[in-house]
C-alpha cells in the first residue's frame, strides 16, 4: 500500500537551463556506474602487468628514532597550537630540542 | 585583454562576471562540471591591464563562454551548447563574445566531433540575437515559450560547423599528402 | 551478523539500501521500519535507517542510531561503513577515515568501501593512504583503465612521478587493440603522461612523445601550445618560431604567443623597431586584434610610442571602444607615457569638436573623448576630480542617456568621498537601462558603500528569482554571491551592526566550505569522463583556494570586527573591576544591558523557531514548495554571533585560513599578530612580526607591533617556560 506515504517533494527546478544544471548535478555523485573502457584489455597481459609492479611502494616519511619530551610536545601543542602529531613530528626533525624547533617554525618563511 | 582556455581557477571570477551580469546564475560546481567534462571548450577573456593588487590576484574575468557537448543528443548528432556567454558592459565593441566563440567552435569541432552547435536567447535580446544570426550565422529553429525563470521565451538557435568539419579535414588530407578513407564518429 | 533476517525481511533489507540510493528516503524508513519490528536487533537496517535519517538532515538521531547499531554489532561492516559515511557528512575526516578501514577489514573485498575511503583520502589529500587504496582497487580490477589512471594521478600528487608515468606505460603496454581516434580517455591519458614527462623535467622525451604517440590526440589546441613550449625550452627558435605563428594564426589575442615568438626569433628586447614589426605584422593579417595593436604600447617609447598611441587612441575613439582608457591605464606609471596619452586625446577632442551630430552615437568621437578625459582625470595617477567632472558633464549634456557616462559621473563623487551622491549617481544610471544587470549591480554595490543596505537589497531583487523562499538574500546567498555578501557585511559593520556583518563574512566561509566540498564528486566523475589534466589542475586550485582575495576580504573584516568586539568587551569588563564603583559604571552597566538584550532576543528568536518547525507536519510535504532537507538557520540575524564571550576564540578559524593561504599579504600577518598578543600566544605573535618585517620592514603598524611584543616580553611573569622566554627575549635583545 503505497497511498499513504508520501513521495517525497523535490526541489522544482526554475527553469528549463535549471532543470538541465540539477540533472547534470545529480548524476555527478551515481558512483555505481563503471564504465568499461572501449579499448579491449587482454586481461592475462593487465594481470602480469600488474604483478610486474612491486608493492604500492609510496613515500614513506622517515621516521627517525629521536626521543621527544612529552612536556615539550604538550609545550608546543600549547604555545603554537599544533595538534599533537604535527608538535611531535617538528620537535623530531630539531632532535628534540624544543627551543630550536620553536625558533624554526617562528622564523619568516624564506622569501 | 586576453582570450584563452578557461582554467579551473578561472571560475570564481567567472561566476562572478555571470551573477554581476546576468540573471541566469549557477553554482560553482556547475562550472566545474564543465571545466571537468569538456575543458577544451570554455574560454576565457581576460583583463591583462589591471595593475596587480596583491600576491594573491587572480586574472579578471572580463569575458567568457561557456559551453559543452549535448550528453544525450535527441536526434543522435554530436552537438554543442553554449550554456552561457556574457561579456561586461564595459568591454564591449572589442569582438570579444565572437572571438570568444569561434575559438570555442573550433575546438567543439577538433575535439569532440561535433556538427553543430546550438544555444538560447531571449527573444527580447537583440544584441545578441544580431551577434548570433548576423556576425556568426546562426539560424533560428525554434522558439522554446517561457522558457526562462522570468517567464521569457527563448529562441532556439543552432549553427552548422561544416564548414569548420571540412577546413580540418582538407588540412588533414594536405598533411598527409594523400586520401584517407572517411572516419567515423 | 548476530540477527539473519528471513528471506521476506533480507528483500525487504534490500529494497531499504535501494530506496536510499534513489532518494526515496519515506519508503527506505518504511521498509525499515518494518524490519525492526520483527527484528529490533538488527543492526544493519539500524544503521541504514541511521543513513536515511542523516540524509533528512536529522543529524543527532542518525549519529546516535549508528552508534547503537555498532554496539549491537560490531562485526558488522555495513555499520561501519555506515558510521564513516555519517562522520565525513559532518566532516570529521579522521573518523571516517577509521571507520571505513575498519569495515574494509572486516569486508575485504567490498568496492564500495574501498572506494569511499579512496575519495575521501584523497579529499584530505591524504596521499600516501590514496596511493594504496588505488594500489588495492588496481588489484582487484586490474581490466579497468580507470584504475591504472587513478593509480598514477595518486602517485603523481604524492610527488612520486617516476612511478605515476610507469604505471601508466605498463597499461598501455598490455593494449592489444587500438584506441578509436575519437576515444577521449585513451586520448586524454596520453596528452597526461606527457604532462608527467614534462614535470619530470624531461623535455627531450616529453617533445618526442609528444610528436609520435601524442600525434592524433583530439585536444589540438594542447599539443600545438606544448609543442612550441617544449621548441622553445629546447632553443629549437626556428621551429619554435613556426610553432608560434600557427598559434597566433589560430589566436591572435593570446599575449603568450607574441611572447613565445619574439623569443623564438631572438629579438633584443631594447630593439623597438623589430618588436614593433612582429606585431604590425600580425595587426595588418588580424585587423580585428586589439592585442596585436595594444601590446606594442608597452615597450615603444618616445616618438614612435607617441605614433602608435595616437593611431590606437583614434582607432578607438572613432568607435567608441568604452574600454579605451581601462586598455592604457597601466602605461600611466610611466610619467612620460601618461603625458602623451593626455596630450592625444585633448588633441583628438579638439580636431573633432564641433563635428559631434545631434543625433549621432554619443558614444563615438566627442563622447568618446570627453568619456575618456573624465576617466583619465578621474584616476588615481592623474586626478584631478573637478576637471573631470567638468568633463563627464559636458558628456552628459552631448547624451543624458548614456549610462557609462553617468556611471563615471557617480565614480567621480565616490572619489570626492561623497557617497550619498554617488549612490544616486548611479542609481540614475540604472535607471537608464533597466534591462541590464551590469549596471543595477554596480547601483546596489554604490546604495552599499552608503551604507542604504535595505535600498540595496531592493535594487538587487529586481534581478534576482521571485520563487526563492527567504527572498532576495537567500537567492543571493544560494547562488553564492561573494560581491554583494562581502559589500553588505562591510556596511553593516560600518553602521555598528556586529551581528549582521559577521553573519555575511561567516556565510562566505561557508561558501568557500561548499566550494572545497564540491570536488568531492569529482574524484570518481573525472575518472570516467577521462579529463584527468582538467581534474589535477582542479585539485592544485582547490588546494590553496582560500587565497582567493574573496576569502581574504571577508575574513580580514571578521577578524578585525572580533578584535573591535574584544576591546569593547574589555573596556566594559575593566569599568566594573569589582570594585563596585567605578567611572565608567554607567557605560558598562550600558555594555552589560545590550548583551543580556542580544542574547534574549537570541533565545526569542530559537523559541520562535523551534515553535513554527514543531507546528509543521514533519510527515507532510506540502507547506512549501521547496521541502528540502535544508539545515535551518537558526541565528538568521547573527545575533548568536554577535553575542560571542570568545570573539577572538571565534577569529581563529578566519586567521588560520589567512595565515596559511595568504601568508604574503602583511595586513593578515598584522592582524594576526593583533589577536595572538590579546590571546597571550606571545610565539604566534612573534611569527606574525617576523613574517610581517620580512614583507616591509618599513611598514609603521609593524614597527609599532615589535615595540608592543619587546613591552609584552620585558613584563613576562614566572608562569611562562623557560624555553618560550628564551625565544622571546632572543628576539629583542642585539
Amino acid at each position: 500500500t503505497g497511498g499513504d506515504v508520501e513521495e517525497e517533494v523535490q526541489p522544482t527546478a526554475k527553469s528549463a537551463e535549471d532543470r538541465k544544471a540539477a540533472a547534470a548535478l545529480s548524476s555527478l555523485d551515481s558512483n555505481n556506474r563503471e564504465d568499461e573502457s572501449s579499448a579491449k584489455v587482454d586481461q592475462d597481459a593487465v594481470k602480469n602487468a600488474f604483478n610486474s609492479l612491486s608493492t604500492a611502494g609510496s613515500k614513506q616519511a622517515e621516521v627517525k628514532k629521536v626521543k621527544v619530551d612529552a612536556a615539550d610536545v604538550a609545550l608546543l601543542v600549547d604555545e603554537l597550537e599544533l595538534t599533537k602529531a604535527k608538535a611531535t613530528e617538528l620537535l623530531k626533525s630539531h632532535d628534540g630540542d624544543a627551543v630550536k624547533a620553536i625558533n624554526a617554525y617562528v622564523a619568516a618563511p624564506a622569501a | 585583454m586576453d582570450i584563452r582556455v578557461l582554467r579551473p581557477s578561472d571560475i570564481p571570477l567567472i561566476q562572478h562576471a555571470n551573477i554581476e551580469n546576468l540573471p541566469e546564475n549557477y553554482f560553482l560546481k556547475y562550472y566545474l562540471y564543465h571545466a571537468l567534462s569538456w575543458p577544451q571548450l570554455s574560454y576565457v577573456a581576460v583583463d591583462v591591464s589591471r595593475p596587480a593588487k596583491s600576491a594573491y590576484d587572480y586574472p579578471k574575468i572580463v569575458g567568457y563562454v561557456l559551453a559543452k557537448m549535448e550528453e544525450e543528443p535527441t536526434d543522435g548528432v554530436q552537438h554543442g551548447h553554449i550554456t552561457s556567454l556574457s561579456v561586461m558592459r564595459t568591454h564591449r565593441r572589442l569582438g570579444i563574445a565572437e572571438k570568444l566563440m569561434r575559438q570555442s567552435q573550433q575546438a567543439m569541432v577538433e575535439t569532440f566531433g561535433a556538427h553543430y552547435v546550438s544555444l538560447h536567447v531571449r527573444v527580447s535580446n537583440a544584441a545578441a540575437i544580431h551577434l548570433y544570426r548576423d556576425t556568426l550565422g546562426f539560424k533560428t529553429e525554434k522558439t522554446e515559450a517561457k522558457y526562462y525563470a522570468d517567464g521569457e521565451d527563448a529562441y532556439c538557435m543552432k549553427l552548422d560547423l561544416s564548414p569548420i568539419r571540412e577546413a580540418i579535414q582538407k588540412e588533414q588530407l594536405e598533411e598527409n599528402g594523400e586520401k584517407k578513407p572517411e572516419e567515423k564518429g | 551478523m548476530p540477527q539473519t533476517l528471513s528471506t521476506r525481511e533480507a528483500n525487504l533489507f534490500r529494497t531499504v539500501i535501494r530506496h536510499y540510493e534513489e532518494k526515496q528516503y519515506k519508503r527506505g524508513l518504511k521498509a525499515a521500519e518494518q524490519i525492526l519490528k520483527k527484528n529490533p536487533k538488527h543492526g544493519d537496517t539500524m544503521s541504514m535507517k541511521a543513513l536515511i535519517m542523516n540524509s533528512q538532515g536529522k543529524t543527532e538521531e542518525a549519529f546516535a542510531l549508528a552508534k547503537e547499531a555498532l554496539t549491537i554489532d560490531m562485526k558488522s561492516h555495513i555499520c561501519w561503513h555506515v558510521y564513516g559515511i555519517l562522520y565525513r557528512q559532518h566532516k570529521n575526516f579522521d573518523e571516517a577515515i577509521k571507520a571505513y578501514k575498519f569495515a574494509l577489514k572486516l569486508e575485504p573485498e567490498s568496492q564500495q568501501i574501498q572506494r569511499d575511503l579512496a575519495v575521501l583520502q584523497v579529499q584530505i589529500r591524504d596521499y600516501q593512504g590514496y596511493v594504496q587504496s588505488r594500489f588495492a582497487m588496481l588489484k582487484a580490477k586490474p581490466h579497468l583503465r580507470q584504475n591504472w589512471t587513478a593509480l598514477a594521478i595518486a602517485y603523481q600528487l604524492e610527488g612520486s612521478l617516476e612511478q605515476a608515468e610507469n604505471i601508466l606505460t605498463t597499461y598501455e603496454k598490455s593494449m592489444t587493440n587500438v584506441p578509436l581516434k575519437t576515444d577521449q580517455e585513451h586520448s586524454e591519458a596520453l596528452l597526461y603522461k606527457n604532462t608527467i614527462i614534462a614535470e619530470r623535467g624531461d623535455i627531450q622525451r616529453a617533445l618526442e612523445h609528444l610528436e609520435s604517440d601524442c600525434k592524433n590526440c583530439l585536444d589540438r589546441l594542447a599539443v600545438m601550445e606544448m609543442r612550441a613550449r617544449y621548441l622553445g625550452q629546447l632553443n629549437r627558435k626556428e621551429e619554435a618560431a613556426k610553432a608560434w605563428r600557427a598559434l597566433l594564426d589560430r589566436n591572435p589575442e593570446h599575449p603568450e604567443y607574441y611572447k613565445g615568438l619574439i623569443e623564438a626569433l631572438e629579438i633584443d628586447e631594447k630593439d623597438e623597431a623589430a618588436l614593433k614589426a612582429i606585431y604590425d605584422e600580425y595587426a595588418a593579417k588580424y585587423p580585428r586584434s586589439d592585442a596585436a595593436k595594444r601590446l606594442p604600447l608597452n615597450f615603444l617609447t618616445g616618438d614612435s610610442f607617441k605614433a602608435a598611441a595616437k593611431s590606437y587612441l583614434t582607432n578607438m575613439l572613432d568607435r567608441g571602444v568604452p574600454s579605451v582608457f581601462a586598455n592604457l591605464k597601466h602605461l600611466y606609471s610611466d610619467e612620460a607615457k601618461k603625458a602623451a596619452v593626455l596630450a592625444l586625446a585633448e588633441e583628438y577632442l579638439k580636431e573633432h569638436k564641433g563635428s559631434e551630430q545631434a543625433n549621432g552615437d554619443s558614444s563615438k568621437g566627442v563622447g568618446a573623448a570627453l568619456y575618456f578625459l573624465a576617466q583619465h582625470y578621474n584616476y588615481h595617477l592623474s586626478r584631478d576630480l573637478a576637471k573631470a567632472m567638468e568633463y563627464v558633464e559636458q558628456a552628459i549634456e552631448l547624451d543624458p542617456k548614456n549610462v557609462d557616462f553617468h556611471m563615471t559621473k557617480a565614480r567621480i563623487f565616490k572619489h570626492q568621498g561623497d557617497t550619498a551622491k554617488a549612490s544616486e549617481a548611479m542609481d540614475h544610471a540604472r535607471r537608464l537601462d533597466t534591462k541590464d544587470r551590469y549596471i543595477n549591480s554596480k547601483a546596489a554595490k554604490y546604495q552599499l558603500r552608503n551604507n542604504e543596505n535595505e535600498k540595496a537589497l531592493e535594487t538587487m531583487g529586481l534581478f534576482t528569482r521571485a520563487e526563492t523562499v527567504g527572498g532576495p538574500l537567500a537567492d543571493l546567498t544560494d547562488m553564492q554571491c561573494m560581491w554583494f555578501l562581502t559589500e553588505d557585511g562591510e556596511a553593516w559593520q560600518r553602521r555598528g551592526n556586529t551581528g549582521l556583518a559577521l553573519k555575511r563574512f561567516t556565510t562566505i566561509h561557508n561558501i568557500f566550505d561548499i566550494w572545497q566540498e564540491d570536488q568531492f564528486d569529482f574524484h570518481s566523475f573525472s575518472l570516467r569522463k577521462g579529463q584527468i589534466r582538467a581534474y589535477v589542475d582542479m585539485i592544485r586550485w582547490e588546494d590553496s583556494i582560500r587565497e582567493h582575495p574573496f576569502y581574504f576580504r571577508a575574513a580580514l573584516d571578521a577578524v578585525k570586527l572580533y578584535l573591535d568586539m574584544f576591546e569593547k568587551q574589555q573596556a566594559a569588563a575593566n569599568g566594573t573591576n569589582g570594585t563596585g564603583e567605578a567611572t565608567n559604571g554607567d557605560d558598562a552597566a550600558e555594555k552589560k544591558k545590550a548583551a543580556k538584550k542580544a542574547r534574549k532576543e537570541a533565545q526569542k528568536a530559537e523559541r520562535e523557531a523551534a515553535e513554527k518547525a514543531a507546528k509543521q507536519d514533519p510527515n507532510k510535504a506540502t507547506a512549501k514548495k521547496d521541502e528540502e532537507p535544508k539545515k535551518k538557520d537558526d541565528d538568521p540575524n547573527g545575533l548568536k554571533l554577535a553575542a560571542t564571550t570568545d570573539p577572538l576564540g571565534d577569529a581563529m578559524k578566519f586567521l588560520d585560513n589567512i595565515l596559511q593561504f595568504s601568508p604574503k599579504n602583511i595586513e593578515g600577518q598584522i592582524a594576526g599578530f593583533d589577536v595572538y598578543i590579546r590571546r597571550k600566544k606571545y610565539l604566534l605573535a612573534l611569527r606574525c612580526l617576523n613574517a610581517a618585517q620580512a614583507l616591509n620592514p618599513e611598514h609603521p603598524r609593524v614597527k609599532e607591533q615589535y615595540a608592543e611584543l619587546q613591552k609584552a616580553v620585558e613584563s613576562l611573569d614566572d608562569a611562562v617556560s623557560v624555553k618560550v622566554k628564551e625565544v622571546l627575549k632572543a628576539k629583542f635583545s642585539s
